[in-house]
C-alpha cells in the first residue's frame, strides 16, 4: 500500500492518479514544472559581471573597510555556512596608485573608433587587478555584452571578466589570474549571449602593457 | 558570493524570467538582486532562512524593472503603474527551482523531459538511450524527493 507521499509523488509525476487531498497545490507545482521560466538558466556572464560589479563597488568604499569586511562573512553565513567567499573582494585595494599601478593606454579599434581610455594594472595577492576606465564605448546592445581578455604573444587569450556599460561610463574592474608578463595585450570584445565562451572576432578596444608588470 | 550565487542564482533567475519573460532583462534583474543583497546584508537576520529573504529582493527587483519598461505616463500628474502577470505563482517558481537544483542531474533531466518537454517515459528512454525501467525509477525517485522538498509549499 502506498504511503501518502508516494501517492503524492505518483500524482505529481503523472497527474493521472486519484486526486490526493492537496491536489490543487500539486497541480500548481505541475504547472510550474511545465513553465519554461522555472528551467531557465542564467547566462554565464551574469556571475562574472556580478563579481566584477561587487569588486568595483568595493574599490571606492575603501574608507569603510570594517563595514565591508563584516558583510562578506554575513553573506556567507546567510547561505547556510558556505564560506567560499571570493578572496579577490576581500583584498584591500585602493583606487589608482601611481606607484603601484602600470597604466595601459586603451584605444578603440575600427569597430569603435571613438572609444579610448586607460587600464590600470596592479598585482595583488588575489591576482591581477585591472581597473578599466573608458569613454566613447557605447552600452552593449540587448543580448550582447563586453568581455575583457588578456592575450599572450603566442595567441592564447584568457577572459578577465564581462560588463555591459548600460549604466553609463563607470570604471570596470576586471581580474586576471595569469601572469601579465606573459599576457601583455588587453582586449575588449563584443560578445553575443547566445554564443560560446571563446572570444568573438569583434575586438572593440586594445591596449598593450608597456613592460612586464610583475608583482 | 560565488557560493551564494551557485546556490540561489538559478532560483533568482527563474523568478526574474517568470516576471520579466525576457532573457536579457532577467539577467540584469538577477545581477541587481545579488548586488542589492550584498548591500543589504547588514539587515539580514542570520536566524532566518536565506531563501525567502533573497526571494523578496528578487521579486521586488524584477517588478521594478518590469514597471520601468511598461510604465504608462498618461499626463504629468498621472502615472499608471502596471503589475506583471502571473505574480501569484512566483514564489512557487522560486521554491520549485530551488528543489530542482538539488536533484541529482540524471533525475533532474528526466523531470525536465517529462514536465517541460512533455515526453513520455518511452520517449525519454529512447532519447537518453536507456531502458524504460531506468526512466521510471529515476522519475519515481525524483518525484519522491520533490514531494519531500516541496512539502512546505504544498502546505502553504
Amino acid at each position: 500500500m502506498m504511503t501518502p507521499d508516494e501517492f503524492r509523488a505518483q500524482y505529481l509525476a503523472s497527474g493521472s492518479a486519484d486526486a490526493p487531498l492537496d491536489q490543487e497545490r500539486l497541480d500548481l507545482i505541475r504547472e510550474v514544472l511545465a513553465d519554461g521560466a522555472t528551467w531557465a538558466e542564467p547566462p554565464p556572464h551574469v556571475a562574472d559581471g556580478l563579481l566584477a560589479a561587487l569588486a568595483a563597488e568595493s574599490v571606492p568604499a575603501l574608507s569603510t573597510v570594517p563595514e565591508r569586511g563584516s558583510r562578506w562573512p554575513l553573506v556567507a553565513a546567510m547561505a547556510g555556512g558556505m564560506v567560499a567567499v571570493v578572496a579577490l573582494v576581500l583584498s584591500t585595494i585602493s583606487v589608482l596608485d601611481e606607484e603601484r599601478d602600470t597604466v595601459v593606454a586603451m584605444s578603440g579599434t575600427e569597430l569603435e573608433v571613438s572609444a579610448s581610455g586607460e587600464a590600470a594594472v596592479r598585482s595583488t595577492d588575489a591576482g591581477w587587478w585591472i581597473h578599466l576606465d573608458v569613454t566613447g564605448l557605447p552600452p552593449a546592445p540587448e543580448g550582447k555584452y563586453y568581455e575583457g581578455w588578456v592575450w599572450s604573444d603566442e595567441g592564447e587569450g584568457v577572459s578577465i571578466g564581462t560588463f555591459h556599460l548600460r549604466g553609463g561610463d563607470a570604471p570596470v574592474v576586471l581580474w586576471a589570474g595569469v601572469p601579465l608578463a606573459e599576457y601583455r595585450s588587453i582586449w575588449v570584445t563584443l560578445e553575443d549571449e547566445d554564443e560560446g565562451p571563446e572570444a568573438s572576432e569583434l575586438v572593440v578596444m586594445t591596449g598593450r602593457i608597456p613592460e612586464p608588470a610583475e608583482g | 558570493m560565488k557560493a551564494v550565487y551557485d546556490r540561489f542564482g538559478g532560483p533568482v533567475f527563474a523568478v526574474s524570467m517568470s516576471i520579466l519573460g525576457e532573457h536579457g532583462l532577467a539577467a540584469d534583474a538577477t545581477q541587481q538582486t545579488f548586488i542589492k543583497a550584498w548591500r543589504a546584508a547588514s539587515t539580514y537576520d542570520p536566524e532566518r532562512n536565506f531563501g525567502p529573504w533573497i526571494y523578496a529582493i528578487a521579486r521586488r527587483t524584477a517588478i521594478d524593472l518590469y514597471r520601468k519598461r511598461s510604465r504608462l505616463v498618461v499626463s504629468d500628474e498621472v502615472d499608471l503603474v502596471t503589475f506583471p502577470p502571473g505574480l501569484e505563482t512566483v514564489w512557487e517558481v522560486f521554491e520549485v527551482r530551488s528543489a530542482l537544483d538539488r536533484l541529482p542531474d540524471d533525475e533532474r533531466q528526466v523531470v525536465k523531459l517529462s514536465h517541460f518537454d512533455g515526453f513520455t517515459h518511452v520517449e525519454i528512454a529512447e532519447r537518453l538511450d536507456i531502458p524504460v525501467g531506468t526512466v521510471k525509477s529515476r522519475s519515481h525517485r525524483a518525484h519522491r524527493r520533490l514531494v519531500e522538498m516541496l512539502k512546505h509549499v504544498e502546505e502553504a
